[in-house]
């Protein structure tokens, strides 16, 4: 019997010790995805023309004749969401919602309306008398100006017809007291870099803002390299929590320490005499930041290079006042195609009223107290725009009411200027314009039927009842929802859940094939169609004529390639368009075959074992039933691919709610994501480098993490002949980036992109997108649009959304029925939609 | 009874300082909410933060938080939320619409509430009564938002009884009868509820009372069964019943996020969730502040009314 139960426990031993050892697979220690050499085709070029082209200057003449001033009363009934976040401060504001408030009461140098017949857009002069006219040559030797330089300095005559709503006259010296306060180094007034950081950069106005003062910027390249061009190099200590730390002598942390600096800080999270309870910048560098350290990706997140603006006085801004009536801007940079882009840079105005903004300016010292005057203060806090009393306008509007979060009203401006200079005729009906917040959908519906409202938005829910309604209306976006993958393979390893998987090209592309956009768009959207390139038909290359990027051969090309459709002779198409016209991006067996092929490549390289269950983490911003429907989608839609596979029944997705999910997935912590780029939409050409390819070092806001477009070598025959860069340098060189590291090779063999006409610009981007999306780290799933209803009570001009102009903006709404009127047919009859 | 309350008040002002503390150090150890925009400096951003003092040590940061608290009763002035308006004034102004709209709910399910569980309580195991017991749980468990959506559906939507949302009050006072007609869909939707409540406890507590001995001797000693009932059987009943009124009472101006959001009630519902996901510290802190202040105190005022409603009950005596 005990020889019995010895032999029985003896093989119970054995197969317990081959169980542990199949259990005890270990994935190979990391991935080789292979050189990534990618062909992009062949291009012809063709140089710029000059100066770029003329803008349309003929609005759209409005219902021409129509007496706006007559004395019935028109109301256009709005809504909002919430006005917890609201900032119609000029000098701050931030989101659309306080963009349109602001557009009510103030107006820009120049505006983008409906054009004559509108089929486009128009450039009218508002705040200023004429379009800009460029001086440069007058700044030569000052300002930064160079000889032989254009397009750096404008000269704009200003609207003398302007006034405050109270009546006063809008004089240049408005202009020059609201930039000195827009650019108030004791004010940090968030809207400031929009005079520094963007397109459009004054001379020296973030030296006037900053001045004498320490500025960090992340580093763009990594630490070891600054370090070696002799650059200093400083530690956010935020990176480690010890911000005002103690040092030995009680001096507290900066915010920013130099990575060679060796002063220990007391970390209070660890106790006295335990490693790491005193810590300095250089350790934590060397130990944690420095190239092979562990947390070497974050090099670009804690990193920063420092520079010290210099003093700076106003006189040197390049804002200059002329006469009373003439401002002239002075910029760093060239403006390139002026003709439009100057008038599109100045289409919000700065300009706040001097008495009542110095009323509302609130004076602190450093310890955060009172003092009594600006000179004695180190911050300057405003309540400037934050109710009815602080707020002053010179539009077309005035602020009448303001309750937070209940209701905004406005009535027509009298004192607007557009309603005496004979140029306005036919524009802006309504009297008056009313926001109520209402958050609730199902409330904002019933108010709209019931004709509380003259407009609201449509969810996809709505569309059943609302989708054949006369009057709703389409407008697209400029935004391309996408899937994207993390494709680090250490990151996804040490998951633990097999998810390093999704490092297989082959995977990727299989779970693209499985997914119908098509469906998908109108399933779990509103008014969204099929995406599938990174820029979607919003994208405007040449301003001039309105051309959209998407519509271009170069651009249909590189999706119809991508997509797998050939056309031509003896091919399934005739023509390019036919293709496009066909692609889906659906191909469920093509999907299978893919992951059939990546199991083989998994199996091969030993990162799976073939068995263990792989379980992919979708992180999502909110877990209503949308996301739910459209997280339960893409699982089926992978599961269906891996039938027939080795991977059948092994592989899920798990949803995961993450309101920082893009944090997360910038420092790897998610394996799939949502991700959403857009906006900018008449700058196409800068849309790949800015959003879609960081530098090696991480830095950017590229989403697909672990996807390094400097390691990929794209080809390009130019002219017959072969020009070859990393993806990353192609992008930069493509949105004009000055930098002679990223762009000089590129710049040697080619010239500026921008000496190239649209045609081959357009060329040059599409073989730089089909080359990203070829490696199917991220893919494109819907193009967003918002569907949205008008009331019965007013008439848009036109229902072909216009990129600049929109439907024609309250400017150009016309009423069928005047308030009364109104009110006594909603009481009467129920309202159809 | 004095030296209880005294003592009681003292512990709770403690507690209150201790949470206060806990909630600062821990929302201040939660990362702030990203800075990357494209295209936007962050410098400007960075230097905003060090300029409000968030870059200082976190005791110093509370130091100064209860300084300005103390000294000048100054809450400070939102940061990520309504931008630069001051806490305790944004607070003033949306507190009353939430304290009216409950103290209405709270005003009809009482008078409703006890007269249906004292009705329930004395047709017990009648047909009436399970008709209220029926409907009790029916009301119980459905939440109020449910309510709301059919509210506004049949009796604004439909039948036009009532506004869709709120007044402003641009149009209507606080106080304005149109006001409240106005706010007659929430009072509804939040009133139901309550009458479900307090009608199955003053059932439940009325049924108990009316089986009780010295119900039987009052009315051998000859009084009728309605003097029976009021002196007797609801003075009992109603230890139990009065704090769980005064809860409600108490509760009220917690607000109700769901409710204010469907029927458009600028209130402070939804405030403390947004001061979290923003990480808005000043409007956190002073939430944070007032939500314990009203649930300590609530717990102290329902601890103490158990005396005067029975003076059997006394708090603190040593015999």
């Amino acid at each position: 019997m005990k020889k019995l139960l010895a032999i029985v426990l003896s093989l119970c031993m054995m197969a317990s010790v081959l169980t542990a050892m199949a259990e005890g697979f270990t994935p190979a220690e990391s991935y080789d995805v292979g050189e990534r050499k990618f062909d992009g085709g062949s291009i012809t070029t063709a140089a710029a023309g000059e100066g770029g082209g003329e803008v349309n200057t003929v609005p759209y003449a409005g219902e021409a004749g129509k007496d706006y001033t007559d004395e019935k009363v028109y109301t256009f009934s709005d809504y909002i969401t919430a006005t917890s976040s609201m900032d119609w401060n000029p000098h701050t504001w931030e989101t659309n919602d306080d963009n349109s408030l602001l557009s009510m009461i103030t107006m820009g140098f120049y505006d983008f309306v409906l054009n004559e017949d509108m089929s486009g857009y128009s450039v009218i002069p508002e705040m200023a008398a004429a379009l800009p006219v460029d001086v440069t040559s007058e700044y030569v030797g000052k300002y930064g100006v160079a000889e032989g330089e254009t397009a750096k300095a404008f000269r704009i005559a200003l609207n003398q017809d302007a006034t405050w709503e109270n009546g006063e006259k809008i004089t240049a010296d408005d202009y020059i007291y609201s930039m000195q306060q827009q650019l108030n180094p004791k004010m940090l007034n968030r809207r400031a870099d929009s005079y520094y950081a963007g397109d459009m950069i004054i001379h020296n106005a973030k030296n006037y803002l900053y001045a004498g003062k320490t500025t960090y910027d992340l580093i763009t390249d990594t630490a070891e390299n600054l370090i070696a061009a002799g650059e200093k190099v400083y530690l956010d200590l935020g990176f480690w929590g010890i911000v005002g730390a103690p040092d030995h002598d009680g001096n507290l942390a900066p915010n920013y320490v130099a990575i060679d600096d060796e002063t220990e800080y007391r970390d209070a999270a660890v106790e006295e005499g335990a490693d790491e309870a005193w810590v300095s910048a250089k350790y934590l560098f060397d130990n944690y930041l420095a190239a092979g350290a562990p947390y070497e990706a974050y090099q670009s997140q804690y990193l920063y290079t420092a520079s010290v603006a210099p003093e700076t006085a106003w006189e040197d801004v390049g804002l200059v006042k002329v006469d009373d009536y003439t401002i002239d801007l002075i910029l760093d940079k060239p403006v390139q195609e002026a003709a439009f882009y100057m008038p599109y840079n100045l289409g919000s105005n700065w300009l706040v009223y001097k008495p009542l903004y110095e009323q509302c300016k609130i004076f602190y010292d450093a310890d955060g107290k009172s003092v009594a005057t600006e000179e004695e203060a180190t911050e300057v806090k405003t309540t400037y725009c934050t109710s009815l009393d602080t707020t002053i306008g010179y539009g077309p509007y005035k602020l009448t009411y303001f309750e937070l979060d209940k209701q905004i009203s406005f009535a027509r401006n009298e004192e607007w200027y557009g309603y005496r200079d004979g140029k306005h005729l036919g524009q802006y009906q309504a009297d008056n314009y009313s926001m109520q917040v209402i958050a609730d959908h199902a409330t904002q519906l019933m108010a709209f039927e019931a004709g509380q409202l003259d407009g609201i938005s449509l969810q996809s829910d709505d569309m059943a009842k609302y989708a054949s309604s006369n009057y709703i209306v389409y407008e697209p976006q400029s935004y391309t929802t996408k899937v994207s993958f993390n494709t680090n393979y250490e990151k996804l390893l040490s998951r633990g859940t097999n998810s390093q998987i999704l490092v297989v090209d082959e995977f990727r592309e299989a779970f693209a094939l499985a997914l119908d956009r098509q469906h998908f768009a109108t399933a779990f959207t509103s008014a969204g169609t099929a995406g599938f390139g990174l820029l979607n038909y919003q994208y405007v290359y040449n301003p001039f004529t309105g051309e959209a990027y998407r519509d271009s051969e170069g651009a249909k090309d590189a999706l119809v390639s991508l997509y797998g459709l050939s056309y031509g002779e003896g091919t399934d198409y005739a023509t390019l368009d036919e293709a496009y016209d066909a692609m889906t991006g659906y191909n469920m067996d093509l999907a299978r075959e893919k992951m059939a092929e990546a199991y083989d490549k998994a199996i091969a390289a030993g990162i799976w074992d073939g068995e263990a269950p792989i379980t992919i983490d979708f992180r999502v911003y909110q877990n209503d039933t949308i996301y739910v429907q459209m997280f339960t989608y893409f699982d089926e839609q992978l599961k269906a691919a891996t039938e027939g596979t080795g991977f059948e029944g092994k592989v899920s997705l798990t949803m995961t709610v993450d309101a920082d999910y893009y944090e997360t997935n910038y420092s790897g912590g998610a394996d799939i994501i949502f991700t959403t780029w857009g906006g900018a939409a008449m700058s196409p050409f800068t849309m790949m480098n800015q959003c879609y390819t960081d530098g090696a070092d991480g830095s950017g806001n590229q989403m697909e993490y672990g996807f390094d477009t400097t390691a990929i070598e794209l080809t390009i025959n130019v002219d017959g002949k072969d020009v070859v860069d990393n993806l990353c340098n192609w992008t930069n060189w493509i949105g004009a980036s000055t930098d002679p590291a990223l762009v000089g090779h590129l710049e040697s063999e080619l010239g500026a992109f921008t000496s190239y006409d649209y045609n081959t610009r357009c060329a040059f981007l599409a073989a730089a997108e089909k080359c990203f999306l070829s490696y199917y780290t991220t893919t494109p799933v819907y193009y967003r649009n918002v569907a949205s209803l008008h009331s019965q009570k007013i008439n848009y001009p036109t229902t072909q959304y216009n990129m600049m102009a929109g439907f024609g903006g309250l400017r150009f709404y016309t009423f069928n029925y005047d308030d009364t009127e109104w009110a006594e047919y909603i009481a009467n009859n129920t309202l159809q939609y | 009874m004095t030296k209880y309350v005294v003592k009681r008040i003292l512990l709770m002002f403690l507690t209150l300082f201790v949470i206060m503390t806990l909630c600062f150090i821990l929302i201040k150890l939660l990362p702030l909410p990203a800075i990357r925009e494209m295209g936007r400096d962050v410098n400007l951003i960075l230097a905003k933060r060090e300029k409000m003092g968030y870059n200082k040590p976190i005791m110093v940061q509370y130091y100064l938080f209860l300084k300005s608290v103390l000294t000048e009763w100054d809450w400070g002035v939102g940061e990520q939320m309504y931008e630069g308006l001051s806490v305790w004034a944004v607070l003033v102004q949306k507190l009353p619409y939430t304290i009216l709209v409950n103290l209405y709910s709270i005003l009809f399910a009482i008078p409703l509430g006890l007269a249906f569980g004292i009705y329930a309580a004395l047709k017990k195991n009648k047909w009436q009564d399970h008709l209220i017991s029926t409907a009790v749980v029916i009301f119980i468990s459905v939440p109020s938002y449910v309510y709301a959506f059919l509210v506004q559906y049949f009796l604004c939507f439909r039948l036009g009884w009532f506004p869709l949302t709120l007044e402003s009050l641009d149009n209507a006072s606080l106080f304005s009868w149109r006001m409240f007609v106005s706010m007659m869909p929430a009072i509804l939707s939040l009133g139901f509820g309550v009458v479900a409540g307090l009608t199955r406890y003053t059932r439940a507590e009325l049924s108990e009372v009316l089986t009780g001995d010295y119900m039987l001797l009052a009315r051998t000693k000859g009084l009728t069964k309605a003097q029976a009932i009021s002196r007797h059987a609801m003075r009992n009943a109603m230890v139990v019943i009065l704090p769980m009124i005064i809860g409600e009472f108490i509760g009220i101006l917690g607000g109700s996020l769901i409710i204010e959001k469907i029927f458009g009630i600028p209130g402070i519902g939804s405030m403390f969730v947004a001061s979290i996901n923003v990480r808005d510290y000043n409007f956190f802190m002073a939430l944070t502040v007032f939500y314990t202040f009203i649930g300590l105190a609530s717990g102290i005022i329902t601890d103490i009314s158990y005396g005067f409603i029975d003076p059997r009950i006394r708090m603190g005596s040593k015999k």
